[in-house]
């Protein structure tokens, strides 16, 4: 990879945007993860436990 | 040997630790430790202070072992590691203690003996730090190529996917077509999309691709390896075998519709399944007047307790085009719940009632009857029985395991569901993975699911993948297990048969069969280890000897 | 979550929201205001010394849904990322008046800065992903439930704050009105969902939730009895059924087929709950002493205004538009969407949407600009 990537943009840090964010970090692309919140996490980041498994998850 | 030289590092964390531990008496305690021979407190380890301070102190004194008691190794070990790596150490000579979590949080109205609990903790991370090994990363090269196990649309996707970033993949299907279930569909919702055109679209994206090799009447008959290196024989219809060396492996092996023998009268020409209807509607061969559905035909009972997830949207997407087709038509839905979830369906459900689709409530313990001419079903809504005359009983059969799946299973070393689905590493964060490295499901092998989800799922599966090809290595933390008594090892086999991730192979030496730990494709969970009872195989940086010595000290000062 | 807060490609942007997006695929600019936090990131490690003294105290907490109160300098929640403080401008007597600095005269290690502005970035990207969730429907306006004047009618979002430990109650199941344990909960499905007046659609995870939140008030109250009012019971997903099945048989939980028409409340408070049996065909009614709603989730505020900056198509219930046969892809080449804010989706689609969505943005990424949309 000599050519400097382009980054990306990711616009939400819930479950799904940081899910895209690990993918996207991992293959070596930076990331800019956006959250309006003071901290990421979602609404996946209030729940208690989730289902089917009952486990915390985060 | 070397000196054994101890430095011990107590964090305040602000007042997280230091409000409601003595942590000035845990560093003068810590200086009593055997080979201890710094001690600092920090009011915070993990600060660019506190890292510099670190650093400087294993430089001025010497220090070959660094203890940070301070919070959880979740947030801060790589932090630590990284500043012993830093000042020329080699980082697996640190241990982290954890007083905070363990300790000053969880005993917050009781700081003196919580005190004393913190003194046991370092005494422990003292006594396993002098055991401590030096570690190196394991690092493998990973071939960029891709095996695609199954040609429907979800490996269809797939391949697209990966041939578009230019891998190598080769994509295989048993049958002599692609396309698995998309051949039988017609007209696809949301959107109203010919089955037929999507299929023939990413077959002919895919030949543009040099890269991308389709192999139909072919299986795969054999896999070994470990993730970036993994060897697959691959055996073409009436032709040599080929053996071809992967980086990674999608299983795409899709789904097929049960076909419901001895259910409500099944005869595959008056009585018919969902699929059977929708070739007929595709070939416009379909006329009849009088149409009853009949939903949850073999799912959702005691033999097969899992919901289908399409049928419903399968049968009102079929009522609608019958109706479309033939206004005057009559078409009854009798279902148990009508599974409409999201957006589009529920859209969809609206429209069928507009046209005229009926939809008639049952109960499981009350299922319909199928009679020579007409269907009786109790309605469960208006509390009566309704007797429906058809020309044609379509039913709705579930989505089952395709055939063939335990060999995969078996020759991946990935495990099934108890319904016989493919069973991811994590049900809600990794979809997509298998617990094995390197090793990817999507589409209805996984659970059955929509064409969009399809879709979704197999561009997902292609971008895990596509990181280890990306990387071109894989490197592993070193904390694997390890055959350390190859003599002691009797072959027996059971380490891997417990392994959860396929690391261990078993194969002839020259001293016999012997378990063979494939190090970079082991997590160190260390259940090999435990169930060895020849003792023969050992944990990296958790071995025996460290942990004996940190439960002997628990327990005596 | 904690591992993308280490990872040294992900820039984590919290508090901060992107004015405008201007460009083509492969060679976006987005302008990105950070706000102001008035705390230093790169010094606060949130060890919380500033609030003990902070005399502002009765601000409603946005993350335990407005049960407990938080003060005028706060973490968001115990375990955010980043592990930081923020300062709430709105609230905050020196950021109001310039008097006070208590905050700031606490931290040791000097992280309050009352000076601190907001930032305009500016980010050369070559895509951009969409992932903007979703918030839950307030059911104020569905006056028969009563939320908002009975106090023991609660959210499901907020019921997860009082079953978590971590949350106001510490984890224990108090209802609002006096502080008593409740033992007896029903659970109301479709609120504000599957209704013509307001979601005109089916949610998609409440049917599965409510099992939980039941599962878990058992759990913690081993005789409290639980009663979920459902219409199509749609638990769809992989092993929901069976979910379904053991919420019943080994939690007690009751499923009752029917909507409820009305709530009304007894003199202590009790919910009552009217509704038709559609089994019976029965009107009926049910005494509580905590009713739950199963409130519609949808797409997340300020979505569209986003949608607008961005040039994103929304469909008429104001998720983002994208379909086969690109589920990932907006209309705009270069913004991929996934995640609840192109329709409803549990936790499993939302990742592998995720990934599927991190999969389009990476070819637009590597194969440059030669490549635009198939």
């Amino acid at each position: 990879m000599e050519n400097k990537l382009k980054d990306v943009l990711i616009i939400g840090g819930g479950i799904a945007g940081i899910q895209a964010a690990l993918d996207l970090g991992d293959m070596g692309i930076k990331v800019h993860l956006v959250e309006r919140k003071p901290s990421i996490g979602g609404i996946m980041a209030q729940l208690d436990k989730t289902f089917p498994t009952n486990d915390c998850s985060i | 040997m070397e000196e054994i030289r101890i430095g011990v590092f107590v964090c305040n964390c602000g007042s997280n630790i230091a409000g409601f531990l003595d942590c000035k008496e845990l560093a003068e305690y810590s200086k009593t430790l055997p080979d201890v021979t710094f001690t600092r407190e920090n009011l915070f380890s993990c600060s660019e202070a506190g890292v510099t301070d670190i650093k400087n102190a294993i430089i001025e004194n010497k220090l070959n072992r660094v203890i940070v008691a301070a919070c959880t190794p979740r947030t801060h070990e790589p932090t630590f590691r990284a500043a012993c790596q830093d000042a020329g150490m080699n980082p697996f000579f640190f241990e982290f203690v954890n007083i905070r979590e363990h300790c000053s949080w969880a005993h917050k109205n009781e700081p003196e003996p919580a005190t004393q609990k913190a003194k046991d903790l370092i005494r422990m991370g003292v006594a396993r730090a002098r055991l401590l090994e030096p570690q190196e990363s394991i690092v493998a090269k990973v071939e960029p190529s891709a095996l695609i196990i199954g040609g429907g649309i979800a490996g269809l996707t797939a391949t697209q996917s990966l041939a578009a970033r230019g891998f190598e993949v080769t994509l295989v299907e048993r049958t002599n077509q692609l396309g698995g279930l998309m051949k039988g569909l017609y007209q696809i919702f949301p959107g109203d999309i010919s089955a037929e055109q999507l299929t023939s679209e990413k077959i002919e994206t895919l030949s543009k691709y040099p890269n991308a090799n389709v192999m139909t009447e072919t299986n795969v008959v054999d896999v070994a390896g470990y993730v970036g290196n993994y060897v697959a024989t691959i055996q073409p219809n009436k032709k040599q075998e080929i053996k071809k060396k992967f980086g990674i492996i999608i299983v795409a092996t899709g789904t097929r519709s049960l076909i419901p023998d001895g259910l409500y009268k099944y005869d595959g020409k008056k009585i018919i399944t969902q699929m059977h209807l929708e070739s007929l509607l595709k070939t416009g061969k379909f006329k009849t007047k009088n149409v009853v559905m009949i939903q949850c035909a073999g799912s959702r009972n005691s033999e097969r307790i899992y919901c289908s997830r399409i049928c419903c949207m399968t049968a009102i997407k079929s009522g609608i085009f019958i109706k479309q087709q033939n206004p005057d038509a009559k078409v009854f839905i009798l279902y148990r719940d009508l599974m409409c979830h999201g957006v589009e369906n529920e859209e969809i459900l609206r429209r069928a009632k507009e046209l005229g689709v009926r939809f008639v409530k049952f109960s499981e313990d009350q299922p319909p009857q199928v009679e020579e001419n007409s269907v009786k079903v109790f309605n469960d809504v208006l509390g009566r029985e309704m007797e429906i005359d058809y020309d044609s009983v379509v039913l709705a059969t579930p989505l089952i395991p395709n055939e063939g799946v335990e060999s995969v299973s078996k020759m991946l070393k990935v495990p099934l569901d108890e319904y016989k689905f493919f069973l991811e590493a994590h049900i809600k964060l990794r979809p997509n993975d298998f617990a094995t490295d390197g090793i990817y499901v999507c589409g209805t092998a996984h659970w059955p699911a929509t064409i969009t989800e399809s879709i979704h799922q197999a561009l997902g599966a292609a971008a895990r993948a596509s990181i280890h090809l990306t990387r071109e290595e894989v490197e592993v933390e070193p904390i694997v297990s390890m055959l350390v008594d190859e003599d002691a090892c009797r072959g027996c086999g059971l380490c891997a048969s417990v392994c959860p991730y396929g690391s261990i192979e078993m194969v002839q030496t020259s001293k016999g069969i012997k378990a063979n730990i494939v190090a970079v494709a082991c997590k160190g969970c260390g259940t090999c280890g435990a169930t060895c009872y020849k003792h023969a195989i050992k944990m990296n940086h958790f071995t025996n000897e460290q942990l004996t010595a940190q439960i002997s000290v628990a327990f005596n000062e | 979550m904690l591992d993308v807060g280490r990872h040294p490609n992900v820039n984590i942007l919290a508090y901060s929201e992107v004015e405008s997006l201007k460009g083509d695929i492969g060679n976006f600019t987005a302008t990105v205001r950070k706000k102001a936090r008035y705390v230093d990131e790169d010094i606060c490690n949130a060890c919380g010394d500033c609030l003990v003294k902070c005399p502002v105290k009765k601000i409603p907490d946005d993350f335990d849904m407005g049960l407990k109160n938080r003060k005028a300098v706060y973490q968001y929640f115990s375990q955010g990322i980043p592990a930081v403080m923020t300062i709430d401008p709105d609230n905050c007597i020196y950021l109001k008046k310039g008097k006070c600095g208590v905050c700031k005269t606490k931290c040791v290690k000097g992280a309050i800065d009352y000076e601190q502005k907001d930032k305009i970035l500016e980010l050369d990207v070559g895509a951009v992903i969409v992932a903007t969730g979703l918030d839950v429907f307030d059911p104020t306006p569905l006056t028969q439930y009563g939320y908002g004047k009975m106090k023991n009618v609660i959210t499901g979002l907020e019921y997860e704050r009082l079953i978590n430990a971590t949350g106001p109650t510490g984890g224990n199941l108090l209802r609002p009105s006096d502080g008593e344990m409740a033992h007896k909960v029903a659970y109301v499905q479709c609120v504000g969902s599957r209704d013509f007046n307001y979601c005109n659609y089916c949610s998609s995870v409440c049917c599965m939730y409510a099992i939980k939140d039941a599962m878990l008030g058992r759990e913690h109250e081993p005789d409290s009895e639980s009663y979920i009012f459902h219409t199509d019971f749609r638990n769809v997903g992989k092993w929901f059924q069976k979910y379904e099945i053991r919420g019943k048989e080994e939690y007690g939980i009751n499923y009752i087929r029917g909507r409820v028409a009305d709530i009304t409340e007894d003199e202590n408070q009790n919910p009552i709950l009217w509704y038709e049996d559609t089994e019976t065909r029965e009107v009926k009614s049910l005494n509580v002493e905590m009713a739950v709603l199963s409130t519609a989730a949808m797409a997340a505020k300020g979505s569209s205004e986003l949608a607008k900056k961005l040039g994103v198509n929304l469909s008429e219930h104001g998720f983002v538009a994208a379909g086969l046969p690109y589920p990932s892809d907006t209309n705009v080449p270069g913004i991929f969407a996934c995640g609840f804010c192109i329709g409803p989706a549990d936790i499993p689609e939302s990742v592998a949407q995720a990934s599927a969505a991190a999969n389009r943005a990476a070819e637009v990424v590597f194969l440059g600009e030669k490549k635009k949309t198939a």
